[in-house]
This record gives structure tokens, sequence and C-alpha cells, in this order.
């Protein structure tokens, strides 16, 4: 009890994080935190996650999860499938393959580490450019160059 | 009682043994080695007071010396609070790595300060600092409110669907169903994990973080509980589980030795294919 007395005497003094001085680090405490348009759930109270609840039901988190293992897995295979079978087919799909992976993985960074939601509508809006540019150009290389298959058989080759 | 005797008939045995009678000398084995050289120690503790105005927080340096103080980082606290300064402040109870009271960083590493050997080397400083990226509470004391709150979210108990029978029976277990709660339910709660992970530092707020997940793990692999489904479904969300990039601090880091890491790749398993 004397604990959360002085838990709570600190937090109107106003505790400030003391190894990273940046405000952007900040992040609310969860027991005074309060909570805007959720359900009275306890838990909801105190792990404010919006997403949380609001596709609860739905498994849209593990499928996307299984996707990223599999195109991993895809991607991986792919490799070996170039080197020995090069071609147009070959090429497409890394250029989709390789794009979706970046994407994905950029998606990943983005969640990690973009705070406060315009900033992460911006960044999500940017990472959609970059893969569409990223996709668009290198379906350019293959259609009016080498392809991607043989550029990277050229590194070898002289 | 006989370990109480025990000590006692050793600590006046070195007591005569040393001839000087008037010195009470407090850690039998160390005395007994009748080193007349002191091996002094420095150690620089985190130290920030919130009850005083315009403090920053700060390294302070003690010097102990190692031949009068038990082998812990925690027993050289405690030194440190009975004869030095008792202004120094930090949690402890059993001092026996039972408890996760006494979870701190020391030397870069998070762990239990009863169960990390003072390094001998006194040629290095020893530096020890409360559990990263919490909020601070004084000293070495963390504020743990987020993480107990994250821990009562996941429902840290037997849940069953029809309420009706409850403690009418025991709920039985085979043995195999038994042991799959080995490595899991030993967990202390001592917040060196998630405060160990990167993902933790930066989504702490959102992220439950491998100490409250393992935890979660362990309820839904218990063949007496029946909201397996539901607890599944909870973490269906891309911070709650997801933040998890298996980096694997909380393995390298669990002074109890489990496997944080392991249980929220089973976790994932489990949502793939539910």
């Amino acid at each position: 009890m004397a604990y959360l007395v002085r838990v709570s005497s600190v937090c109107h003094r106003g505790v400030r994080p003391l190894l990273f001085r940046s405000a952007s680090l900040i992040r609310p405490l969860a027991a005074p935190k309060k909570d805007e348009g959720h359900s009275s759930l306890l838990t909801a109270r105190i792990h404010a996650t919006p997403s949380h609840y609001a596709v609860s039901g739905s498994s849209s988190a593990s499928h996307h999860w299984k996707g990223e293992r599999a195109l991993s897995v895809i991607l991986l295979s792919m490799g070996p499938l170039a080197y020995f079978y090069p071609g147009t087919v070959m090429d497409y799909s890394l250029a989709a393959v390789l794009t979706l992976h970046a994407h994905w993985g950029l998606g990943q960074v983005i969640t990690d580490y973009a705070k406060g939601d315009s900033k992460i509508k911006m960044a999500r809006a940017g990472l959609f450019l970059l893969s569409t540019v990223t996709f668009a150009g290198l379906c350019y290389f293959n259609y009016h160059d080498v392809g991607i298959c043989k550029a990277v058989a050229l590194l070898w080759s002289k | 009682m006989s370990a109480v005797c025990f000590c006692l008939g050793r600590h006046s045995a070195s007591a005569f043994r040393s001839f000087t009678g008037s010195a009470v000398v407090r850690y039998v084995q160390t005395a007994a080695a009748a080193a007349p050289q002191a091996q002094v120690k420095k150690l620089q503790i985190y130290r920030w007071d919130p009850d005083t105005p315009g403090d920053r927080p700060h390294m302070q340096t003690y010097e102990i010396n190692l031949n009068n103080c038990g082998v812990m980082v925690l027993d050289a606290l405690i030194k440190i609070k009975n004869e030095m300064d008792s202004t120094l402040t930090f949690r402890r109870s059993c001092r026996e790595g039972i408890c996760g009271s006494c979870a701190m960083n020391v030397d870069g590493v998070n762990t239990l300060a009863c169960l990390h050997k003072i390094d001998t080397n006194t040629s290095k400083v020893t530096k020890i600092y409360p559990l990263p990226h919490m909020y601070v509470v004084k000293d070495l004391v963390p504020d743990m409110s987020n993480f107990y709150a994250q821990y009562k979210s996941i429902e840290p108990y037997l849940k069953k669907k029809d309420e009706s029978q409850l403690g009418k029976q025991q709920y039985l277990q085979s043995m195999e169903d038994r042991q799959k709660l080995d490595g899991l339910y030993e967990c202390i709660l001592c917040a060196c994990c998630s405060t160990s992970c990167p993902s933790y530092w930066w989504n702490g707020d959102k992220y439950l973080g491998p100490a409250v997940l393992m935890q979660a793990y362990r309820w839904m692999i218990d063949s007496r509980d029946e909201c397996t489904e539901e607890r599944l479904a909870k973490l269906q969300d891309p911070f709650s589980l997801y933040r998890c990039h298996t980096i694997l601090n909380c393995t390298k880091t669990c002074p109890k030795g489990l496997n944080p890491g392991k249980a929220i790749a089973e976790i994932k398993k489990m949502m793939a294919s539910a």
C-alpha cells in the first residue's frame, strides 16, 4: 500500500524517463491511463491497444505472420531455382516476391518505430509509394533490359 | 533453526580464531580465509531521489572490501545500505532467487542481484542500474505497474467454460500434461526478460513482452484450462504478440534459465494453426 502511495506521489510530480530524455519516447503510465471509446472491460483499460479489441475475432495478424513465413521460404527456394532455370517467368516472380518481402519487412519497421497517427499514415503512404516504384522499376528492367536473373549472373561474368 | 545454529557456531569459531574478539565478523567464509590484503571493489550505483528538488540521476561510487562482504551483488548492496549509505534504495526480499524483487541491471545484464556474483576483478568498476527503460521510482526501484497490469490482462488463472462445477472436485492432470508446464511455471515475474527486449522498450504500452507472453502460453497449454481459443484470439493484433522479432535477449538474460523466446514461438505456431 505504501508503495502505491509512493508511486502515485511520483506520478503527480510527473516522472520523466531518465535514460532517454526525449519526448517522443515517453510512454504513458498504464495505471492512470484513461482510455477513450473502449468498453469498460478492465483489461481494456489497462492494456490499451486500440487494435487489440478492434480486430478481436478476426485472425488477420496471424494470417499476416503466416504469409511472411511462407514468402520467406519461397524467396529462399527461389535463389537456386533462378540459378538453374533463369527466364522471363523467374524474372517477374523475383520482382514480385522481392518487392513484397521488402514491403512487409519495412512495414514491420514502421509498426515498431512510427508513433502518432499522422506519422504512421505518412510512413505507410511513403512505403506504398516506394514499393510501387520498386516493382515498376524491376518490371521495366525485366522488359527493357536483361532481366534480374541475367543481371545477377553478369556480376560473375567478367 | 538448525541452519541458524550452524551459522552461529561457525561465527563464534571464527571470532575465536581471529583472537580479536571485538570485531564482529559478519561473513564467515571470507573472514576465515584470513586474507589481510583488502580487496577493494568499486561499485557505481544509479542514484535518483524524487524527494530532493532538482536532483538529477547520477552515478554514485561506493568502495567495498570484498574480504568482508558476501559474494553476491545483493550482499554488497545490503552492506552499503547497512554500513555506508542508508539512503540507497532497492527492492529485495528472499535473497535466494525466488521472489524476483531484486531484479536490476548489473554490468549491462538484467539479472537478480541475489544470484549474480560480484566480479572479483577489482580493476573493473561494477555498474548497477535499475531495469532498463522502466520509470524509476527511486534509485534502483522501477515502477512495475504497467508490467503487472499486462500480466493481469492475460487472466493468469484456470478458466472453465462451465462455471457451475467450480470447486466441486479437483481437476486432475496426467503426468505428461503436467510436464508440459515445466520450464514455464518457474517464472517469478522479475521482469528481467521483458525489460531486456528492445521491442518492449519501444512498444511497452502495447506489446505484452516475453514474461507475460510466456505466462499466457503457460495457461494456454494447461490441460485443465478450457479457454485456449479465447486466449489466442486476444493476441490477434499487430502489437500484443507480433512485436516479438525473436531477438532472444529474453532467453539470454533470464536469471532462472527459462526460455521465453521459445514460448512465444510456440504461441505463434498455435496462432498460425488455430
